[in-house]
């Protein structure tokens, strides 16, 4: 009885303090130039670059009225980190929980941030578009600020990125064509800092700076280091971990970094690097940059330290001279032990190949992921009993159906040569193994039978980086009822296909969750059929939701030999050339028919004579030739 | 590619051309025996003179192989400097110019009693051509040793013309494959050619002539097949921005747009021994419309122009005209005037039998040719 007042008072007074942000957006294009070299075309909200920060308080509510004024494409927002439970048409990712937002369209995002605290951010689920520039941080701050679990005296937010001079639209024509058959990723043309180059930080000595760093790229990690100074690693994805020193951070796309700098007693400034991991990159143009110097400003009054050179060495004598600390082995602060055994694994190959289009695809168990006709969660939604079969989901989407508060693993094994973040939506996870890297020709994969210790108290974060050749295993508790998406974060595979969908708990979702007749308008506006199974097909039986004819697949592989073309091709090349021959053969064998003929007058003319057939009046020979004899 | 120690375009340019020098050395010794073979006339001046044509023939012949190596060898190091890269589109190139040049002198080896005729009508208008040169020593010289001159000049000209067809069908190999073939091309040439001359054409060997010449044009078709194939794979290279084929044969390395058939194996470029297959057959293991295409192309002008000849040959005008011949195609004949140099029938005769009446040997057997000229000239002027 007491506890219970407790309680209610408590929540009571949550709701009260939680506030309310409300934002109007408008996305559309504006000009701008951040990294000094080429104006371009960027994605502004508002008219205003670099993007709002959102910075709300635990158990606040949000609501963005989002409206696409970009003209040429559509849009939408998700908020990456963000558990979303109980609104899951507001996680953001096209074709999974909503539908796009086409121009002239408003959405409205409306959620909570309960049980959240830390660095997340937001950015545009449409394709690659947010490359463009539709990316910005979210901070979730503790009801105040004696809550952190650590002390600091002054915070600030970094973003990093990769910049591309080209527009996202369409360097994707030029990445994912047959002319690019190694599938290489595009190379972006510079490494953004804040959304600027050469950036300088004024800081104060003897002072705690907590830094809320997030990697908001398309496809680079970077490396950060500060000369003279270390960081010690507080929070990761949202998830506050024991406090651990290192002398740099390896960020990778998705990834969030909350960390602690504490400035000295100095009198001069130093450079504050952030990189671009090199090995990364396909082909390394040498005119790249890919040390990018940014300086810590103790005194204006003393110069800045040259920024550093970017020669054919300089990459690796970097790396030589940093030693960032391993996120695995990083500890969450509160106690949060291994979850027990999984009751559903999930299995993951993942192999990059060429399709009968001449196109690179990323396939995972040989699918590539394709987008359906109706959004996922609509086909959820309209399915009624049939929300728990797989299988109308359609066969190209890698669609796996989970039960609630079910504990899941997922075991994805890397056949590629390179390095991936893995991100999954709504949740996250428990980073229970990784392997080491290895070569292609020796792909590790992950044997149930021989592996690792699980660590007592594994890292928990939402995006993982899961090395070259080798393989990751994450585990989580199905307890968000919803459908999410899991995905590299390297964006350019996620074109490729490099996706999975997870309907979890799909009879909890129908009955908690609905779409209002605003998210049911966008979807008219945009063209989206919003009941149905993933070829838009729906009915009262159950033959009708399981007939997926028309549903969007993937192009067919590349033909594996000869085809019927190429066996009528080769027949009459071998007819041609037959005839070719038997031609020359009749051309050259005249020749001798025609000396036979020749021959076979002088013949008959010489037994004419001899048998005394030419009589006297006929003593004309019969060829000139022989007119002296 | 091609094959590293046996070019076979290479054995067939050298086997037509010194199956060429061969008749032209028959046809003289021929011309010498009709005027003084027989056994009423001077058997030391026979001698001399088959013993000149030989001398003269063979001198041309080495000549013409010195000048070949030293030709061939400074093309070769200047080739590497110029088109060190070997570019796929020069590759494509080279291959167009040996089919072209093989193509148009396949067809001469169908017809070698017509090569017979060409060089009895050239030689006797050439030894018939004495202008009297009163007073000049070299001229005095030159009528001498006529018989030495002439197969020297012809085999020289002839050779010279074999040295840059070998130049332009051998382009696409590498210098090592071109000995072998040009000792067994002239090996072959002069066996055939000595066949010829001592038992005259015989069915069998006119056999063997077509069954040659049938493979040089399977080698000529695969060349010109081969040509357009590079052509459509520098093309893929430049759009892929690198050398695609370089990735091997598996998916990624060649155009899926374009192509007609793709096994990931047996590739002429990379496999050993699939390189012979494609020489001889164009097999390509990846073949694309083009290349297809323009093999079926090739055969079908080859089998148009050979039915077009053979019309021409039996009813003496291609079809559909009268008294237009192939011969009336060729722009030079216009241009140079050859309609003129056209011998009929009957003007053929007149020329064989001037032949026979020469007096070969009236310049050798005597010290002072020009009196004896004079006297014959004395004589026809009375």
């Amino acid at each position: 009885m007491h506890s219970t007042l407790i309680c209610l008072i408590w929540l009571f007074c949550t709701m009260c303090t939680a506030k309310v942000h409300t934002f109007h957006w408008e996305i559309a294009w504006k000009l701008d130039n951040p990294d000094g070299m080429k104006e371009r075309q960027v994605i502004a909200i508002n008219n205003k670059t670099p993007l709002p920060t959102i910075r709300v308080k635990t158990n606040d509510r949000v609501i963005i009225h989002a409206t696409n004024k970009l003209g040429n494409q559509n849009t939408s927002i998700h908020f990456h980190g963000l558990f979303q439970n109980g609104s899951n048409s507001m996680d953001g990712p096209e074709f999974v929980t909503q539908c796009p937002i086409a121009p002239g369209s408003t959405y409205i995002y409306d959620f909570k941030v309960p049980n959240q605290e830390g660095t997340y951010w937001y950015h545009s689920h449409s394709g690659p578009q947010y490359g463009d520039g539709l990316r910005g941080m979210f901070i979730i701050e503790p009801e105040n600020v004696d809550a952190y679990p650590f002390k600091f005296d002054d915070k600030i937010t970094l973003s990093l990125t990769d910049w591309y001079h080209k527009e996202a639209k369409e360097i994707k024509k030029t990445f994912m064509s047959r002319f690019n058959p190694t599938g290489a990723e595009p190379i972006p043309q510079n490494a953004l800092f804040n959304y600027t180059r050469n950036a300088t930080w004024h800081v104060a000595p003897n002072t705690k700076y907590f830094i809320q760093i997030a990697n908001m790229g398309m496809f680079v990690s970077q490396y950060l280091f500060i000369e003279n100074h270390n960081f010690t690693i507080v929070e990761v994805d949202g998830v506050y971990v024991k406090p651990q020193m290192t002398d740099s951070i390896y960020i990778a796309v998705g990834q969030r970094y909350g960390v602690l700098i504490e400035t000295g007693d100095f009198h001069e400034n130093f450079r504050f690097l952030n990189v671009i991991d090199k090995p990364m990159l396909d082909t390394k143009p040498a005119e790249l940059q890919y040390i990018s110097t940014n300086w810590i400003v103790y005194d204006d009054k003393k110069p800045l330290p040259p920024a550093l050179e970017n020669n054919e060495g300089s990459f690796d004598s970097f790396l030589q001279n940093i030693d960032p600390f391993d996120d695995f082995n990083l500890k969450p602060l509160t106690k949060s032990p291994l979850m027990e055994a999984a009751d559903y694994t999930i299995n993951l190959d993942f192999k990059m190949e060429n399709l009968g289009d001449g196109v690179t695809y990323a396939l995972f168990n040989n699918f590539s992921y394709v987008a359906p006709k109706v959004p996922t969660l609509m086909t959820l939604l309209s399915s009624g009993k049939l929300a728990s079969n797989d299988k109308i989901y359609g066969t190209n989407t890698n669609t796996f159906v989970l039960q609630h508060n079910e504990v899941i693993d997922i075991i994805l094994n890397n056949m590629d040569p390179g390095k991936h973040p893995f991100h999954l939506h709504g949740h996250t996870f428990q980073v229970i193994e990784r392997s080491p890297p290895s070569s292609d020709d020796n792909p590790i994969t992950y044997d149930p039978n021989n592996h690792a210790e699980f660590p007592l108290n594994p890292v928990i974060r939402d995006t993982v980086m899961v090395n070259a050749n080798g393989y990751v295993v994450l585990r989580f508790c199905a307890n968000n009822p919803g459908v999410w998406f899991f995905h590299c974060h390297v964006d350019w595979h996620l074109e490729q296909g490099l996706a999975i969908v997870l309907v979890e708990a799909p009879f909890e979702v129908q009955k908690s969750q609905s779409l209002s007749s605003a998210q049911l308008h966008v979807c008219k506006q945009s063209r989206v059929p919003t009941s149905g199974n993933a070829a838009g097909r729906y009915g009262k039986s159950e033959k009708d939701w399981l007939n997926l004819e028309g549903e969007n697949i993937q192009p067919q592989p590349l033909p594996p030999g000869f085809t019927l073309k190429g066996y009528i091709a080769f027949f009459l090349c071998a007819a041609f050339a037959c005839w070719g021959l038997l031609s020359i053969y009749k051309y050259g064998i005249e020749d001798v028919a025609a000396d036979d003929g020749e021959e076979m007058i002088m013949k008959l003319e010489s037994l004419l004579e001899e048998n005394g057939g030419l009589g006297p009046e006929d003593t004309r020979p019969l060829t000139g030739e022989d007119s002296n004899a | 590619m091609a094959n590293k120690v046996f070019n076979v375009q290479i054995f067939f340019v050298v086997f037509r051309e010194s199956l060429e020098a061969v008749i032209i050395v028959s046809v003289l010794l021929a011309f010498l025996k009709q005027g003084l073979g027989g056994p009423t006339q001077d058997r030391e001046v026979y001698k001399k003179l088959v013993k000149q044509v030989w001398f003269g023939a063979i001198g041309g012949f080495i000549l013409c192989l010195i000048l070949g190596c030293a030709f061939i060898g400074a093309f070769y190091s200047l080739k590497n400097d110029v088109w060190g890269k070997s570019e796929d589109i020069w590759e494509g190139v080279f291959c167009i110019i040996a089919t072209v040049m093989i193509s148009i002198m396949g067809i001469a080896m169908l017809r070698v009693n017509k090569m017979q005729e060409k060089w009895r009508i050239k030689l006797a208008q050439a030894i018939l051509k004495d202008k009297p040169e009163n007073g000049s020593r070299i001229g005095h010289w030159a009528k001498k040793y006529a018989m030495f001159i002439l197969p020297f000049i012809t085999v020289l000209r002839e050779g010279l013309e074999a040295i840059v067809f070998v130049g332009g069908v051998g382009l696409t190999s590498p210098a090592s494959s071109f000995p072998l073939p040009v000792f067994v091309g002239l090996l072959c040439g002069i066996a055939v050619g000595f066949i010829l001359y001592y038992s005259g054409s015989t069915t069998s060997l006119q056999v063997f002539l077509v069954i040659s010449t049938c493979i040089l044009y399977l080698i000529a078709a695969g060349l010109f097949s081969r040509g357009v194939w590079f052509f459509e794979n520098n093309a893929f290279n430049k759009k892929t921005g690198g050398d695609a084929s370089e990735n091997g044969s598996g998916p990624g390395s060649y155009d899926i747009s374009k192509s007609v058939w793709h096994v990931n194996c047996c590739n002429p470029q990379i496999d050993n021994g699939w390189d012979i297959f494609n020489a001889i057959l164009g097999w390509q293991n990846s073949a694309t419309y083009g290349s297809v295409i323009s093999y079926n192309v090739y055969w079908i002008a080859v089998i148009v122009v050979l039915f077009l000849m053979l019309y021409e040959e039996q009813h003496g005008h291609l079809p559909f005209t009268k008294n237009f011949r192939l011969r009336n195609l060729n722009p030079s004949y216009y241009l140079k005037g050859k309609k003129k140099e056209e011998l009929n029938e009957h003007q053929k005769e007149v020329l064989f039998d001037e032949i026979k009446n020469k007096k070969f040997g009236s310049t050798v057997s005597e010290n002072s040719v020009v009196p004896e000229r004079q006297s014959l000239t004395e004589n026809r002027a009375d």
